[in-house]
């Protein structure tokens, strides 16, 4: 049996494992009796990819099968600051698995998507989960992250995703909130207005913010990357997930 | 006139006739991939097991009333007082054989009902593969077999034990027989459905986050199972009974009237014998047009019906000694049936002002969105109120205008209104078993497009249920009216001066105790569901414990001990209720007198029908307030609003589908124990 290298953004691990990405998903979301589910995003690692920083090596030599012959599950490489050891080239799919462990995975694409004029909300995942707005796109917003060094708040990896503003990406005050389900809204209103009219590009909305969140508030989708390179893990529209992938919206939807 | 009591044999024939031919036509429709028929076959099973039980704990109730029925009424009460044997077996043998014949209609009503359901479900899944329209037709004729089955079965009954006795209080015996099955069918399915549908949902999407329908939850069978036992067979039973308690109801009171022949002791027969004749040609016009719309496809249906009906109503009263006013007081009825059934759809229907308020302010927590639809439930028992007070005033004074006794006319209301059941049994029977074919197109993995389809036709079933249960809850009052005089008649001629002045307080003690029935039985009832469903949680929570495979995929759950622990814990629960329902009216009865029990049916069938109502509409506009949040708005899934809106609708869920709809069979069940009692509490009460 192969053995697999998945990086768990949800929270961030290194695992090594001998189930398939979609049996991976199930098991790591539902299939364990230490909780009985959870959302969780991965990407699935390039299984020659090596670092100094990372036991990998030992990791997949205790990935052995149980004595019965079921494959090994889980072996933890690592727990803590491990994107930012990972190059973006040995990235492979992404995986979002819902809260009862139904997985969907998306391809990275070279097509970033279209650079609007509105504000935008961003979700951070990896290495720490707050809700940030800004009036910068999402690349800009990537590189005020990890490539700008006068930035007193800088980082080596990041991974986030733009999250849905809708009418309130041009209109904070009066715009319809229609199905964006964030909490306090009047407080995302406030955060909003504040970054139309004052010179800042970025604003905290919830530093400690949940670190799961519905898929379907997902604007464009996944941004993951270093100082050195990003990649971008477009979600298929509401339409395409509704009618090619019917079980997992249904499940990301509850 | 006899001649109507053998065209009322021939229709109630012809209907039954008419629903068989729909029971093996929809078996004969293909009934789809392995897949979903081995899902399809679990919900089956596991309304056969409910049934069994229920039919055994039925068959178990029947022999003790019917011995205690058959004992009791073999006592000659005048022979007594006059001091001679005063013992006539034949008396008490015939009224429990019409007891045991009551009951075993109903119960064969709802066995075709829920057979056909069960059979029909994942053959309209597979009929929403071809087209929306075949699958609508398959569904509502499906519907029909409860809705013909019942009408044929109550009027052949009551014809045929009529026409061997010639005595409208036998008829009494076999309505009280079908309402004592309608209390265990209607409060039993309440319970059941209630529990799988909490049970399933606050462990299933709640806690582990996997949809409805999903194969995964150990409850989902259960789950719907239980949309037919509450709503095929409760349903269904609890129409039967208040049909067949309106019809007798007025027979009593023709039989009472001095003033009137005996073509109005058999009006009522002939009035029922007229619906199932418009039930028959309206069901023909139920298709879904070019703008493939179920729901006013089902409301034509109903529409089209009433006129049929009024229009063969008006031709009796032109062709025959008729009185107008057994027209006008069923016009009265009709009109009032169909205006309150539309309005309670007012308060429960997504796109007017009580479902979009309460989804607004769900946004400031579960606290203000339950005080929003209670309040609203409290508003929406205006119009029916005043709709049942209208309809109580028109037909009694256009009946003594035109020289019919009043209380007459009241009786004639209410069987004018449930004269066109065979249609509004159809319509509301149609809903469980889309309902059922959406839950099998999910767990049998069906394509979306099939999804779409059968969510389509289960909109157009939630709405025909909210005009259904306005409707039943209306005629159930006016049909506890005619009972209610009807119980004033009975203890008259037993020769006891009946005086409910509220001046006397052993009447006032009635009206007191009556009053705190409904309410009783409604925690009662809905205590059930909580504690059953508290066990049926803790069993999900066991099976996805020890067996993770049910998760991922890999294990297929235990679907039967869900289904039996449902079963038993509605059964179970149903000793106190049923015990409220028979042995407290003759309680009071006995110990504090007829004028007291008089007093004690006021006072229940006010609250009652106040409660019905509340609880049908608050529950149902919870519902839908959840659903309207779904679609989108306020924040849509997973947002605040939605998560309070969650909170109210299974409040909401035993209001709507457990204790409301049981208060109906309620009232009625006491008012006909009361009716039939009331010369023996007369001739041994203590006051």
């Amino acid at each position: 049996m192969a053995v697999h290298l998945y990086l768990s953004l949800v929270p961030e691990a290194l695992i090594a494992s001998m189930l398939e990405p979609e049996e991976f998903g199930s098991y790591y979301a539902v299939g364990t009796k230490k909780k009985a589910s959870g959302q969780a995003i991965f990407l699935e690692i390039d299984p020659d990819f090596r670092s100094k920083y990372l036991r990998i090596n030992e990791g997949i030599s205790r990935c052995v099968p149980h004595e019965d012959g079921t494959p090994k599950s889980s072996i933890y490489i690592g727990v803590y600051r491990v994107l930012e050891h990972i190059d973006v080239s040995a990235l492979g799919k992404l995986y979002l698995v819902t809260k009862d462990g139904r997985t969907l995975g998306i391809d990275p694409s070279e097509d970033i998507p279209p650079l609007d004029d509105g504000l935008h909300l961003y979700k951070e995942i990896v290495p720490v989960s707050p809700l940030v707005a800004s009036r910068l796109n999402p690349l800009d917003f990537f590189d005020l992250i990890v490539k700008n060094p006068t930035s007193l708040v800088t980082l080596t990896a990041i991974a986030f995703a733009e999250l849905r503003l809708d009418e309130l990406a041009s209109n904070p005050e009066m715009g319809q909130v229609g199905d964006l389900p964030y909490s306090n809204m009047d407080h995302l209103r406030e955060v909003l207005k504040d970054l139309k009219t004052k010179p800042v590009a970025t604003k905290m909305v919830d530093r400690a913010s949940p670190a799961s969140f519905a898929y379907r508030t997902v604007k464009n989708g996944f941004f993951v990357g270093n100082e050195s390179a990003m990649a971008y893990y477009p979600l298929p529209s509401s339409d395409e997930l509704q009618e090619s992938h019917y079980r997992w919206w249904r499940s990301a939807n509850m | 006139m006899k001649i109507w009591l053998y065209i009322g044999l021939v229709a109630s024939v012809v209907s039954i006739g008419v629903a068989l031919y729909l029971f093996f036509w929809v078996k004969r429709q293909p009934p789809g991939t392995e897949k979903a028929q081995e899902v399809a076959s679990w919900i089956r099973e596991g309304a056969q097991t409910y049934l069994k039980r229920l039919y055994l704990a039925l068959t178990i109730v029947a022999v003790i009333l019917g011995f205690i029925i058959a004992v009791v009424f073999s006592f000659d009460l005048n022979e007594i007082a006059s001091g001679q044997a005063g013992i006539t077996p034949i008396n008490g043998i015939r009224m429990a054989v019409a007891f045991n014949s009551g009951a075993l209609c109903s119960a064969i009503a709802g066995y075709m009902g829920m057979a056909v359901a069960v059979e029909a479900n994942v053959r309209t899944a597979t009929a929403a593969n071809e087209s929306l329209n075949k699958a609508f037709r398959l569904s509502f004729y499906a519907g029909s077999v409860m809705g013909l089955a019942m009408v044929g079965l109550a009027v052949l009954g009551m014809t045929v034990i009529f026409l061997l006795t010639g005595d409208a209080e036998v008829i009494l015996g076999f309505s009280f027989g079908a309402s004592a099955l309608a209390l265990l069918a209607k409060a039993g399915g309440g319970i059941y459905t209630k529990t799988a549908d909490i049970a399933a949902d606050l462990v299933g999407k709640i806690e582990v986050g996997i949809p409805e329908d999903d194969p995964r939850n150990p409850a989902v069978v259960a789950d719907n199972v239980g949309d037919n036992v509450g709503d095929v067979a409760g349903m269904g039973a609890d129409i039967f009974d208040s049909y067949v308690a309106s019809a007798v109801a007025v027979m009593l009171l023709g039989a009472s009237a001095n003033s009137l022949s005996v073509e109005y002791v058999i009006l009522p027969l002939i009035l029922c014998t007229l619906g199932i004749g418009a039930s028959l040609l309206g069901i023909q016009f139920v298709r879904v047009g070019k703008n493939g719309k179920p729901g006013p496809a089902l409301n034509f249906g109903t529409i089209i019906t009433t006129l049929f009906f009024a229009v063969m109503v008006l031709a009796l009263v032109l062709l025959s000694d008729i009185n107008i006013g057994v027209l006008w007081a069923t016009l009265t009825g009709l009109v009032t049936g169909v205006i309150i059934g539309f309005t309670s759809d007012y308060f429960t229907s997504e796109d007017r002002k009580p479902v979009f308020e309460t989804a607004r302010v769900s946004g400031s927590g579960a606290a203000i969105n339950i005080i929003t639809g209670f309040s609203y439930g409290l508003m929406s028992i205006v119009p029916s109120v005043i709709g049942i007070a209208a309809a109580t005033l028109l037909s009694y004074y256009l009946s003594e205008l035109t020289g019919l006794p009043g209380i007459y006319g009241i009786g004639i209301s209410a069987v004018g209104m449930l004269s066109i059941s065979g249609m509004i049994v159809s319509a509301d029977a149609y809903g469980p078993i889309v309902d059922n074919a959406r839950g099998i197109a999910e767990m049998a993995g069906m394509d979306h497009e099939v999804i779409v389809k059968t969510d389509k036709l289960d909109a157009a079933g939630n709405t025909a249920k909210a005009i259904t249960k306005g409707f039943s809850i209306s005629a159930a009052a006016l049909t506890v009216l005619a009972l209610f005089a009807a119980y004033a008649e009975v203890v008259t001629a037993a020769g006891i001066e009946v005086d409910m002045s509220l001046r006397d307080p052993i009447v006032v003690a009635g009206v007191f105790l009556g009053a705190m029935t409904p309410p009783l039985f409604s925690a009662l009832t809905m205590l059930s569901v909580t504690h059953n469903a508290f066990d049926m949680i803790e069993e999900i929570r066991r099976q996805f414990r020890e067996k993770p495979g049910i998760l991922a995929g890999t294990e297929k759950p235990d679907y039967a001990t869900c289904v039996g622990l449902a079963a038993q814990g509605a059964l179970s629960s149903l000793v106190l209720p049923a015990f409220l329902a028979v042995g407290l009216p003759l309680l009071v009865g006995f110990i504090l007198g007829p004028n007291a029990l008089g007093g004690f049916l006021a006072g229940s069938i006010f609250t009652g029908v106040i409660f019905a109502l509340l609880m049908a509409n608050a529950g149902g506009l919870w519902d839908n307030a959840k659903k309207y949040i779904e679609t989108g708005k306020f924040g849509g899934l997973g947002s605040d609003a939605h998560k309070a809106s969650v909170v109210g609708d299974t409040v909401g869920d035993p209001f709507k589908d457990t204790a409301g709809p049981s208060l109906n069979t309620l009232i009625t069940v006491m008012s006909l124990v009361s009716s039939l009692f009331a010369p023996i509490i007369a001739a041994f009460s203590l006051f």
